[in-house]
């Protein structure tokens, strides 16, 4: 029932998932993760079918390094502008920069809808494969899972982290406590749309088109479902949530239409029961707990 | 030449709409003492820490680090200059645990990139070890070490304030502002924290800045303390002077009771 195809866009949607869960967890809601992935994934389509010196061969093949080259420069076009307009927004605190990040969202999708050389509504078409199945985009995939999870374990004992989560605590006693928020935050949020615009530049070779409504204010509300689901207090959180949630309309496909009703339900009752979500740090002591005690056993 | 007072305000006013908070108030606090701060609810005792940390910007006036003037610099820089803070309704990260809660607060003691840390390279594990060893000695020092675990959110009261102590101390301060750390606790309690920050006074070789409602536990504790009554600073001095000052007694006790002599302010 899960065919390789699929499993790429359960990866695609637990990177995205990651990168709504990074500027979170220094307590920002930002939703300008789709604008990042938008840019990502049309730099990568537009390099990749009209500059000639990446290799794009006639047959539509395209080779690894310069695949692995635009997910590099996805990732950095995606931080730098965040960068810029990160100085801005994150002035914005609460549902207020939820609203400016849907803003610039929008502002993204209207500007590749209209600019000449993103190819209108139509988009761009025809991005070469440096893969010759789906399969072959499981491992990159999955390779830029493990980076991003590894950031953010990495994070939880770092100064970064530490200061990310003071935030989400209380801003006003971090900054007492030398901390600069401001700068923080920043970090946060650039890490967050590097790991979105790389995810675009993937996400534009493995679905070969590549169009404005790729990053849309509804995208937007997905990838918080997958964190809302998931739960935000670990990023293993995102990426369950990114895994399900991406899976599961395709599961419930047998059902027919009635699969549109399931989905919004889980939606719905999901946060209900499980208020902070699937993975919680409760459950993960308990895990750790049972991992201690399965390796203790071989010796009693 | 003579040195300038640590930390000096001179002619601080700070307004909120038509509100004076606090009126040109003056005053400078030298290295090594406890310097109270007493006044009734509403005098602006808390909104002279928030403009000294750097909380509140002040509507004139002007806050003075070693002679040095820092009116207006952002909370972080000033905490990384030696000025640390607590605060009255408690504000502890109390999503996180008592450890971590002064992990926050030392990680410029010492600093380490995020390229090493990262990448776990030795010197971010040596800067690492350095900061949970500080950390469990403040600890230690504070009697919060059987709590290291424990979520701050879930600790008792009197738990929750010294962890607030030892989390502005980690950031390796030479002035604390400590804002009613008494409040809510009972004598006993109360006789411990006076015992407790004169040591630590002692210990971090620190000069203190207390609010306290409770004036006996200042009058014991401070080398020197100022009065505020409506914004104004109304008296200055060692704890006898004020005690014995007129205004003093007026503002805690209203007019024509200057007679009847005893009561909160002159115990």
């Amino acid at each position: 029932m899960i065919d390789n195809g699929l499993l790429v866009q359960m990866l695609i949607g637990a990177l995205l998932g990651v990168s709504v869960y990074l500027p979170l967890a220094a307590g920002q809601l930002s939703l300008a993760t789709p604008a990042f992935y938008a840019v990502g994934g049309t730099l990568a389509a537009l390099l990749s079918t009209t500059w000639p010196a990446l290799g794009a061969g006639a047959d539509g093949s395209f080779p690894l390094a310069s695949f692995l080259l635009e997910l590099l420069l996805g990732g950095l076009l995606a931080g730098a502008l965040a960068l810029l307009v990160g100085r801005l927004v994150l002035r914005l605190q609460g549902i207020y920069l939820a609203i400016a990040t849907i803003a610039l969202v929008e502002i993204v999708r209207v500007a590749i809808l209209n600019l000449p050389f993103t190819g209108g509504a139509i988009g761009i078409f025809g991005i070469p494969q440096p893969f010759p199945t789906a399969a072959g985009y499981l491992l990159p995939a999955l390779g830029l899972l493990a980076l991003a999870g590894w950031v953010c374990q990495r994070l939880e004992v770092m100064p970064l982290g530490r200061a990310m989560a003071a935030i989400r605590n209380d801003e006003l006693a971090a900054r007492c406590m030398g901390i600069d928020t401001t700068r923080v935050k920043l970090t946060a949020f650039v890490l967050s749309a590097v790991l979105a615009g790389s995810t675009g530049a993937l996400a534009a070779h493995f679905l070969n088109t590549w169009n404005a409504r790729q990053g849309s204010f509804d995208t937007a509300v997905t990838m918080l479902a997958f964190v809302i689901l998931g739960g935000s207090r670990s990023w293993l959180g995102p990426v369950l949530g990114g895994l399900l949630l991406t899976a599961l309309p395709e599961l419930l496909r047998p059902v027919g239409d009635v699969r549109l009703v399931l989905f919004g339900l889980v939606i719905l009752l999901g946060p209900s029961v499980f208020p902070q979500g699937l993975i919680t740090p409760g459950l993960l002591e308990r895990l750790g707990r049972l991992g201690e005690r399965a390796e203790r056993e071989p010796q009693t | 030449m003579t040195m300038p007072p640590l930390l000096e305000v001179q002619d601080l006013t700070c307004r909120f709409g038509g509100l004076v908070a606090l009126d040109r108030v003056s005053f400078a606090v030298q290295p090594g003492e406890i310097f109270g701060l007493i006044g009734p609810n509403g005098a602006g005792k808390t909104t002279l820490f928030n403009l000294i940390s750097g909380v509140t910007t002040p509507t004139a006036g002007s806050v003075l680090w070693r002679g040095a003037p820092i009116t207006g610099l952002p909370p972080h820089r000033l905490n990384r200059l030696g000025l640390a803070r607590t605060f009255q309704n408690l504000r502890l990260f109390d999503g996180l645990s008592v450890l971590e809660n002064l992990l926050v607060a030392l990680q410029r003691r010492p600093r380490s990139g995020a390229l090493a840390g990262l990448l776990a390279s030795p010197s971010h594990q040596q800067a690492e070890r350095q900061r949970q060893e500080t950390a469990w000695q403040l600890l230690e020092e504070l009697g919060l070490s059987r709590l290291a675990e424990r979520e701050a959110g879930t600790l008792a009261y009197g738990d929750r304030r010294r962890l607030e102590m030892a989390r502005a101390l980690a950031t390796g301060p030479q002035v604390l502002l400590l804002d009613e750390p008494a409040a809510g606790l009972n004598p006993s309690e109360k006789d411990d924290l006076c015992q407790l920050i004169a040591a630590l006074r002692q210990r971090h070789q620190l000069t203190v800045m207390i609010i306290e409602h409770h004036v006996p536990l200042l009058m014991r504790l401070c080398d020197r303390m100022a009065v505020l009554d409506f914004g104004v600073r109304i008296a200055l001095g060692s704890p006898e002077q004020v005690r014995r000052d007129p205004k003093v007694i007026e503002a805690y006790l209203g007019s024509g009771s200057t007679q009847s002599g005893s009561g909160g302010a002159a115990p």
